[in-house]
């Protein structure tokens, strides 16, 4: 198992490796630098631009900053964000916080509701609330994220004011507040993209939970539980959900990129300060650095994702640790 | 009809705004002031500010010598009142300006202000290796002398009616003794710029990029205390997301409203709207240049002709309506109204479709096939309209203008892309047209960058589209130079009109600024260049506070990480 281990992180390097050459080629390639005028001053000349390129090293060959790049990389340093006048190892790790504890809420919330209504539908199967959730299912896995997010935003933080409009807390009054109010302030800020992540991940847990529990339904072992006497939600409980989980085991791993891009435009419209933000925000600045270590760590994130979920597919499943 | 829509709301909710103004009831200090803005500041260090946000924060903390007054005037130095100067005195020549510093003025950390910070500001704003944009703009002050702690003379290569307005307006004055000791070219990484200290009626407490910029009121100003104590941006890069905190009352003001929110500002009965002139203007800029070889005019905009029809079979008065309501009006040129010198009955090119399809078929552009669109020796006359895609009013009005010049057999391709990829085409000269829009100063001569010979030439020019004629330039050169009044205007009438009968473009649109308030938030006069320069006169009846106007009056919120690297 240690092996397997060391040999899926050794190909996890090489991944997130190819993954930073070709996000360097890519956003240098892109039209534009950081320095294209924030707003349309006359003032902003091509000389004033040229000494802030000159500054932050943008005006030398781009292998040259490749170098300069992999070297600094290579001693742990993302470099420099020219849009936060910060190290983009201190902005991500303001950002990863806020992104992971969204990814997480919206992975367990996902995950429990989506397993709740498959079971939901598979015990009342053929039924009109089994067709009922299966539309709905299928309406929130069509919809785009973003979308489903200015929707929500609209819905219930402005017709129906029940939550703040976005941020991860209240900048106004969040400094000031005590450390149970400042609790409160966090999960009511997290609940509307919360929500909305939840929304659109479960819908797919949800549809193959049912189809996998229907895979099982018709097994050996559940035909003698019933002929035992037990109810059908304790069939359904005990003996086909359990049986039924692997393959969601795997659809974690699977959601993870998934999960994690949603999270990016999630964020964006939320104002939620995660990697997201950052990224998406940096994207639209040319913040080069930032844009780049968002990806890597982004990377990272998504194939130990994917080493997890190949770690408790094979803690499920016993046959799998031979 | 359509265009009248919110005219009536706009002027209702204007007078009560004034009615509001005028009450004193409640008139104690305190409060805070919540913004909603799309964007972070650029950078708080008044020399290199570029964003609008970063302007109005550096307005707040930092002091000018002198304010330009309401009446935005630029000659010499009428309607300037004093700031950080309580008085000057010019030199019998007029090429020097010595300027007396205040002695009750105090930097937020105690420090005194004096002449010597003045001298530092201007000698750093100069230095090539800072890259201030003001730079560019303070070229005729030679040096600042200090001949003593409270005195700092201007001195100036050439007298110029607006020299007073270069050495006051441009930039604020900033503390030698915060800046000295770190290199220009590191001060936007450098600490200081994170923790900016200015002697504006307003002292720095906050910033988390992206999140929040906190000001407090600094109550031993030398200038008295603000009436409002908090000032916060909150800062969410959508637009929606930043109209949202201000509609549902998060926000208490919102800089930019669009059209598309006025029906919910006025289902609101707390919420107000006010209009003012901004110093925007729209444009179809035209390349006149070859995209692929700039010695060459271009196969269709070279041709001046060309370029009038094009302008006289776009209706712009429609476009206007359509796309902001009564939130613009058509542009008059490459000016604006809230300038003095801009008469508002500058002769245009007329929108005259039939006219504009018998010039075209002159210069042998002919309707050729059943779709109706012209062409030349096998060439249609078909161009890129470039637009950002950000931008939803400049993606509307190039979608109608499209529609329009179908209409005379033109056949236009709209291509929306990102705006640093815009600008990044502009700069290269790689574009066939495109809609820009430029945010001017109080004075008109920055329109010699835009559209002037040097602007076109120089590498460094923002002179996109490439027009040339010398005939607007010297009239704008004679404009500037120029101490009376009414013939600075006639001069300037003469170059617009020399610009707009050329059609280096077709001029748009004149947005006119729309920002949204809370009622209980009692506000004065918006100035078109800087809406926010009269805060510390706003206030908050005490009878109208809600709980965040009350947070803890000497709670400092925890200082910010320390030690960070510099790149």
């Amino acid at each position: 198992m240690l092996r397997y281990i060391a040999q899926r992180l050794v190909q996890a390097a090489v991944i997130v490796a190819i993954v930073a050459v070709i996000t360097f080629a890519l956003i240098h390639i892109a039209p534009g630098d950081p320095f294209s005028p924030v707003m349309d001053n006359p003032n902003v000349s091509e000389a004033v631009r040229q000494t802030l390129r000159a500054q932050y090293g943008l005006d030398r060959p781009l292998p040259e900053q490749f170098v300069k790049y992999v070297n600094a990389l290579a001693h742990g340093e993302l470099g420099w964000s020219f849009s936060h006048e910060r190290s983009v190892r201190e902005v991500l790790g303001t950002a990863l916080p806020n992104t992971l504890l969204l990814m997480v809420v919206a992975l367990i919330g996902s995950f429990a509701l989506g397993i709740l209504v498959a079971l939901v539908q598979v015990g009342r199967r053929g039924s009109a609330t089994d067709h009922l959730l299966s539309g709905v299912s299928l309406l929130f896995i069509s919809m785009p994220d973003f979308w489903l997010a200015l929707l929500t935003l609209l819905a219930f933080a402005y017709w129906l004011p029940l939550f703040p409009v976005g941020g991860v807390y209240d900048p106004v009054s969040h400094e000031y507040m005590g450390f149970g109010a400042r609790l409160v302030d966090r999960l009511w800020h997290l609940a509307l993209p919360a929500l909305t992540l939840i929304a659109l991940a479960s819908a797919s847990v949800a549809r193959y939970q049912r189809a996998a529990l229907l895979d099982v339904l018709p097994a050996d072992y559940i035909r003698t539980a019933r002929l035992k006497g037990l109810t059908e939600r304790e069939i359904l409980r005990r003996h086909a959900l359990r049986n039924a989980l692997l393959p969601i085991i795997t659809m974690i791993g699977l959601s993870f990129p998934a999960l994690l891009t949603g999270t990016f435009f999630v964020e964006k419209i939320f104002a939620w300060q995660g990697m997201g933000y950052a990224v998406v925000n940096a994207i639209g600045t040319r913040d080069y650095p930032l844009v780049m270590g968002g990806v890597i760590i982004g990377s990272i994130m998504v194939t130990l994702g994917s080493l997890l979920a190949d770690l408790l597919y094979a803690l499920a499943d016993p046959r799998l640790r031979r | 009809m359509a265009a009248m829509k919110y005219a009536g709301l706009l002027c209702a909710v204007m007078l009560c705004g004034c009615v509001g103004s005028d009450s004193s009831a409640g008139k104690t200090a305190g409060g805070t002031l919540v913004i909603s803005i799309g964007g972070d500041p650029d950078v708080l260090i008044p020399s290199l500010v570029q964003s609008v946000a970063a302007g109005e924060m550096t307005d707040m903390i930092y002091d000018r010598l002198a304010d330009i007054g309401d009446s935005l005037n630029i000659l010499n130095d009428k309607g300037f009142t004093p700031r950080l100067a309580d008085h000057w005195t010019w030199s019998a020549d007029s090429l020097s300006i010595a300027f007396h510093i205040n002695q009750n003025a105090k930097w937020h950390d105690g420090v005194p202000v004096r002449s010597n910070d003045v001298r530092f500001t201007i000698a750093s704003t100069k230095d090539s290796t800072l890259g201030s944009p003001a730079a560019s703009v303070i070229t005729n002050i030679d040096s600042v002398s200090t001949p003593d702690s409270a005195t700092a003379v201007y001195w100036f290569h050439a007298r110029s009616p607006q020299q007073f307005y270069d050495a006051v307006y441009q930039l604020p004055i900033m503390p030698e003794h915060v800046w000295k000791s770190i290199p220009p070219a590191s001060w936007r990484a450098s600490e200081a710029a994170k923790n900016p200290i200015g002697s504006g009626q307003y002292r720095f407490v906050r910033w988390i990029p992206r999140t929040v910029v906190e000001l407090e009121a600094d109550s031993a100003n030398y200038r008295g205390a603000p009436k409002i104590r908090r000032l916060v941006w909150t800062i969410a890069t959508d637009f929606n997301t930043a109209v949202s905190r201000f509609l549902s009352g998060e926000a208490d003001f919102f800089e930019q409203l669009r059209l598309e929110n006025m029906p919910e500002v006025a289902k609101h009965p707390t919420l107000r709207a006010r209009q003012f002139h901004s110093l925007q203007y729209q444009f179809l800029q035209f390349n006149l240049r070859d995209p692929a070889n700039h010695a060459k005019p271009h196969p269709i905009f070279g041709n001046r002709e060309l370029r009038r029809a094009l302008t006289m079979a776009t209706d712009r008065a429609a476009i206007v309506r359509s796309v902001y309501d009564s939130l613009a009006q058509p542009a008059l040129g490459p000016t604006v109204r809230a300038y003095p010198t801009t008469d508002p009955n500058l002769p245009q090119i007329p929108f005259d479709l039939p006219r504009a399809r018998q010039i075209l078929d002159s210069l042998g552009w002919r309707v050729a096939g059943s779709e109706g669109m012209r062409s030349r020796n096998g060439r249609p006359l078909e161009f890129t309209l470039s637009v950002p895609s950000t931008s939803k009013v400049r993606v509307q009005t190039a979608v109608l203008i499209q529609e329009q010049l179908r209409q005379a057999g033109v056949k236009v391709d709209v291509e929306q892309i990102e705006f640093p990829a815009l600008m990044d085409k502009e700069r290269k000269r790689a574009f066939d047209a495109a809609i820009g829009q430029w945010n001017t100063q109080p004075s008109p001569g920055a329109v010699l960058g835009s559209w002037g010979i040097g602007g076109s030439r120089a590498a460094s020019g923002n002179n996109y589209g490439s027009y040339e004629n010398p005939v607007f330039d010297a009239n704008v050169d004679s404009a500037l130079a120029s101490f009376d009044p009414s013939k600075r205007k006639a001069l300037f009438t003469k170059a617009y009109e020399t610009i707009i009968q050329d059609a280096p473009a077709i001029w748009l649109a004149e947005p006119v600024q729309t920002v949204g308030y809370h009622s209980r938030l009692q506000i004065g006069t918006l100035r078109p260049d800087a809406w926010w320069i009269h805060i510390p006169e706003w206030w908050i009846p005490a009878d109208k506070r809600i709980p965040r106007d009350n947070a803890p009056p000497s709670a400092t919120p925890p200082a910010q990480p320390a030690g960070q690297k510099t790149p």
